[in-house]
C-alpha cells in the first residue's frame, strides 16, 4: 500500500515535471495595431513576431517555445493600463515588449515595476521612460529600452543641421501634444549647447490643415531650415504648405519624419526631409539582409511600413531570448538580472547587443547609432553614404 | 502687405471649408429646428467613399456617386435619430441620437478604412499659381468655387422649385405648411438627405488639401459648428461669412500674435456673438412660443 502510494506519487510529479518542461513561455507584446500610430505597432508587431517564429523553429528557449500574447492598446493610456493588468494577472507572462507611444508607456509601466516583470520598450522614445523607477528609491528598474530616445534624437538633429550641414537660423515647428513639446524642449536645449538659438518656435495642432500662419512666421524670421517634431499627417501639411508657398526649406526632423502618413501624403514635397534612423531598410550586413529578405516574404511587402519599429521590435525578441536562457528561469528578477549583465553577444539587426545594459543603463542605443535618412521618392535612404558603408554600416553601443 | 494678403487668401481658403461644413446644419436647423451632430461625420464618410471610388472612375463620374451615398447617408441618419425625437417633441432626444450616429460612423470607418490619415488624389495640378506673390493652391481656388456654387444650387433649388417652395413652406411655419397638404416629415428628411450630400460634397471638395480619413471629421465638424454659431444657423450667407470671418482671424492671430494662441480668438469671437447676438451676425431672431 505504502509502495504503491509512493509510486503513484513518483509518477505524478514526473508528470508535473513533464508539464513544466513542456509549458510554453508567454511574452506581453502591446502597442497600438489601429489608430493614428498603426504603421509603427504593427511593424513592431511583425518584426517581433518573426523573432519568435525563427527562435522557435530553432528549438525555443530552455526546449520551450515562445508564445506572443498581443494587446492593442489603441495609443489610448487607459487601454494601456487594462492591457498591462490583464497580461500580468491572467495571462501571466514573464516579459512584455512593445509601446509606440510614450504616454501609454509611462501609465502601464508601473504595474510591471510592480509585479517585477521586465518591460522592453521598442519603439517609444520619451526621454523619461526609463527613468520613471530608479533605484534607490526603487529596489530595481524593470524597464528597459531598445529605441533612440528623444535626447538622442534632438542632439542629432541639431548636429546634422547646424554642424554637418551649416545651417544658421532654424525655426521649430511642433505639434501640441506631449511628444511634441517634450521633443521641443529638448531640441532648444540642444540648440542652446550647439550655440544657437531657433530664429522662430511654432506649435499646431493634430488635425490642423493649414500652416500658412506659422511657416510665414518662419519665413519672415529668416529661417534656413526647419525642425520639426510632431507625425506623420501634420508633417506632410508642413511639407505640402512650403509647397504651396513657393518657400522650400529642408525639413530635418525626429524619427516620425520617416512614418508611412508623412511620405505618402506629402509626396514629392516630402522628399529631402531627413531624420535619425536606428535601421534603414539597406541589407549592408549579412543580418540585414537575411531580415529584410524574411519580412518581405511573410508579410508579402516591399517597403516596411515603419522599418525601424520593425527592427527593433526583432531585436527585442532577440535580446529577451538571450536573457532568459541565461536566467534559465521566467522569474521576472531572475531575468532582469540577466538584462543587466548579458553575457552572450546577440546579433540583431539593428546592431550586435554586447551587454546592451547594466544595472544603471538601460538604453541599448547611444548617440553614436543612429544614421541620418533621407526620404527620397517615396522610401528613406541613407542621407549620407558614408555613414552606412564598411565598418561604419555596424555600430556598436559605446561603454 | 504682401504676407497680409498672403494670409488672407489662405484664411480664406480655409474660411471656405469650414463655411461650406456648417451650410449643412443650416440646411436641417432652417425645416426642423434641429441639428446632425454628425456632420463632421457626414463629411468624412463622403470623403473616404470619394476615396475609394475616384480610384476606380475619376474624379468627375465620381461626385455624382458621392453625392447620391450623402442623399442616402442623410436620410437614414434622420429616420434613425431625429424622427423619433421630432415625434415626441423630445428636447435633447436628436441630439444624443446624431452625436452617436456619428460615433458609430466614424467606427464603421475606422473598420474599413483604418485610421491613418489617406491623400486623396487632387483632381487639379498641385504647383501653386501665384497671383501678384500670393500662393494659392489650384485646389483652393476649386473650393472657393465649389462651395459657392452649391450653395447657390441650393439656394436656387429652394426658391423655384417646387420642392424647395415645400422646403421653404416647412422652414417657416411647419403647421401650417402641414396644413397645406404639405407632406412636412418627408421635407425633413429630405433637408438631412440634403446636409448630408452637402456635407459629402464637402468632403471630396476639401479633402486634396486636407488629406482623408476617418478622423478628419471630428476637428471640421467642430469648427463649421462655431462657424454655424457666429453667421447664425438661420442664414445660408452668415455661415459663408461665418467661415471666413473664423479662417481670416486664425491665420492673422497665428502669424501676428502667436501659433500657440491660433484657435482663442474664434473661441472669444464665438462667446461674444452668442452674448451680444444670440441668433448670429446675420441670424433672425425668433420668438419662441411656448
Amino acid at each position: 500500500m505504502r509502495a504503491s502510494n509512493l509510486f503513484l506519487t513518483l509518477v505524478a510529479t514526473t508528470m508535473l515535471a513533464g508539464v513544466a518542461s513542456a509549458q510554453s513561455i508567454k511574452i506581453g507584446l502591446t502597442g497600438p495595431y489601429t489608430g493614428g500610430s498603426a504603421s509603427m505597432g504593427v511593424s513592431m508587431r511583425d518584426g517581433a513576431k518573426l523573432a519568435v517564429t525563427e527562435i522557435n523553429k530553432a528549438g525555443g528557449v530552455m526546449g520551450r517555445q515562445l508564445v506572443v500574447i498581443e494587446r492593442d492598446d489603441e495609443a489610448k493610456n487607459e487601454v494601456g493600463v487594462q492591457i498591462a493588468q490583464e497580461l500580468i494577472n491572467k495571462e501571466q507572462v514573464v516579459a512584455t515588449l512593445g509601446f509606440i507611444n510614450t504616454g501609454v508607456a509611462l501609465a502601464s509601466q508601473r504595474f510591471y515595476q510592480e509585479a517585477e516583470i521586465p518591460v522592453l520598450n521598442n519603439v517609444a522614445t520619451g526621454t523619461l521612460i526609463t527613468g520613471q523607477f530608479l533605484p534607490p528609491k526603487e529596489k530595481a528598474n524593470y524597464i528597459f529600452r531598445m529605441s533612440a530616445n528623444d535626447t538622442i534624437q534632438s542632439a542629432m538633429i541639431v548636429e546634422e543641421a547646424i554642424k554637418r550641414r551649416g545651417f544658421k537660423a532654424p525655426a521649430i515647428l511642433a505639434d501640441s501634444t506631449n511628444y511634441g513639446q517634450l521633443g521641443r524642449t529638448d531640441l532648444e536645449a540642444a540648440l542652446a549647447k550647439a550655440g544657437v538659438k531657433a530664429v522662430a518656435v511654432e506649435k499646431f495642432n493634430i488635425g490642423d490643415t493649414d500652416m500658412t500662419s506659422q511657416l510665414l512666421r518662419a519665413k519672415s524670421a529668416n529661417a534656413d531650415v526647419i525642425l520639426t517634431y510632431g507625425i506623420g499627417p501634420e508633417l506632410a501639411q508642413i511639407a505640402n504648405g512650403m509647397a504651396k508657398l513657393g518657400w522650400k526649406l529642408p525639413m530635418i526632423g525626429s524619427w516620425t519624419l520617416s512614418m508611412a502618413t508623412f511620405i505618402d501624403n506629402a509626396g514629392a514635397n516630402g522628399d529631402g526631409a531627413s531624420m535619425p534612423q536606428t535601421f534603414i531598410q539597406i541589407p549592408n550586413t549579412p543580418k540585414r539582409k537575411s531580415f529584410i529578405e524574411a519580412y518581405q516574404a511573410a508579410y508579402k511587402v516591399d517597403r516596411f511600413p515603419s522599418p525601424v519599429s520593425a527592427a527593433q521590435g526583432y531585436d527585442s525578441v532577440y535580446v529577451l531570448a538571450a536573457a532568459i536562457a541565461q536566467a534559465k528561469s521566467t522569474e521576472g528578477p531572475k531575468i532582469r538580472a540577466a538584462l543587466e549583465n548579458l553575457q552572450t553577444k546577440v546579433e540583431g539587426v539593428m546592431t550586435t547587443y554586447d551587454n546592451p545594459f547594466s544595472a544603471t543603463d538601460h538604453e541599448a542605443v547611444t548617440y553614436n547609432m543612429p544614421v541620418f535618412g533621407v526620404v527620397r521618392n517615396g522610401r528613406v535612404v541613407a542621407a549620407h553614404e558614408e555613414d552606412v558603408i564598411g565598418d561604419k554600416a555596424l555600430r556598436l553601443k559605446t561603454k | 502687405m504682401q504676407i497680409l494678403a498672403q494670409l488672407i487668401a489662405s484664411g480664406i481658403a480655409v474660411g471656405m471649408i469650414y463655411g461650406v461644413i456648417a451650410f449643412g446644419y443650416q440646411l436641417t436647423f432652417a425645416t426642423s429646428k434641429t441639428l446632425n451632430f454628425g456632420q463632421g461625420e457626414a463629411l468624412m464618410l463622403g470623403s473616404l467613399v470619394g476615396w475609394t471610388v475616384v480610384a476606380v472612375t475619376g474624379y468627375l463620374i465620381m461626385l455624382p456617386i458621392v453625392l447620391a451615398f450623402g442623399l442616402l447617408q442623410g436620410a437614414v441618419v434622420e429616420r434613425l435619430g431625429v424622427r423619433q425625437a421630432i415625434k415626441t417633441k423630445s428636447e435633447a432626444g436628436w441630439i444624443m441620437a446624431t452625436i452617436a450616429l456619428g460615433i458609430i460612423f466614424k467606427n464603421l470607418a475606422e473598420n474599413i478604412w483604418g485610421r491613418d490619415a489617406l491623400k486623396f488624389p487632387s483632381p487639379l495640378p498641385e504647383a501653386p499659381l501665384s497671383f501678384m506673390g500670393v500662393n494659392v493652391l489650384p485646389m483652393e481656388v476649386a473650393i472657393v468655387v465649389g462651395a459657392l456654387a452649391m450653395m447657390l444650387a441650393v439656394e436656387v433649388f429652394n426658391r423655384r422649385s417646387i420642392y424647395g417652395k415645400a422646403v421653404v413652406a416647412t422652414a417657416v411655419d411647419r403647421d401650417a405648411a402641414g396644413l397645406m397638404g404639405i407632406n412636412t416629415s418627408l421635407v425633413i428628411t429630405f433637408s438631412y438627405a440634403l446636409s448630408s450630400m452637402t456635407a459629402a460634397f464637402a468632403g471630396v471638395l476639401v479633402a486634396p488639401v486636407t488629406l482623408t480619413g476617418a478622423s478628419m471629421g471630428g476637428v471640421l465638424g467642430l469648427k463649421a459648428f462655431s462657424v454655424a454659431i457666429i453667421g447664425g444657423l438661420s442664414s445660408g450667407m452668415g455661415v459663408v461669412v461665418g467661415g471666413l470671418i473664423l479662417g481670416i482671424t486664425e491665420t492673422l492671430t497665428g502669424y501676428y500674435i502667436s501659433t500657440g494662441y491660433k484657435d482663442v480668438p474664434g473661441l472669444v469671437l464665438l462667446l461674444l456673438v452668442l452674448t451680444l447676438k444670440p441668433a448670429g451676425l446675420f441670424g433672425r431672431a425668433t420668438i419662441k412660443k411656448v
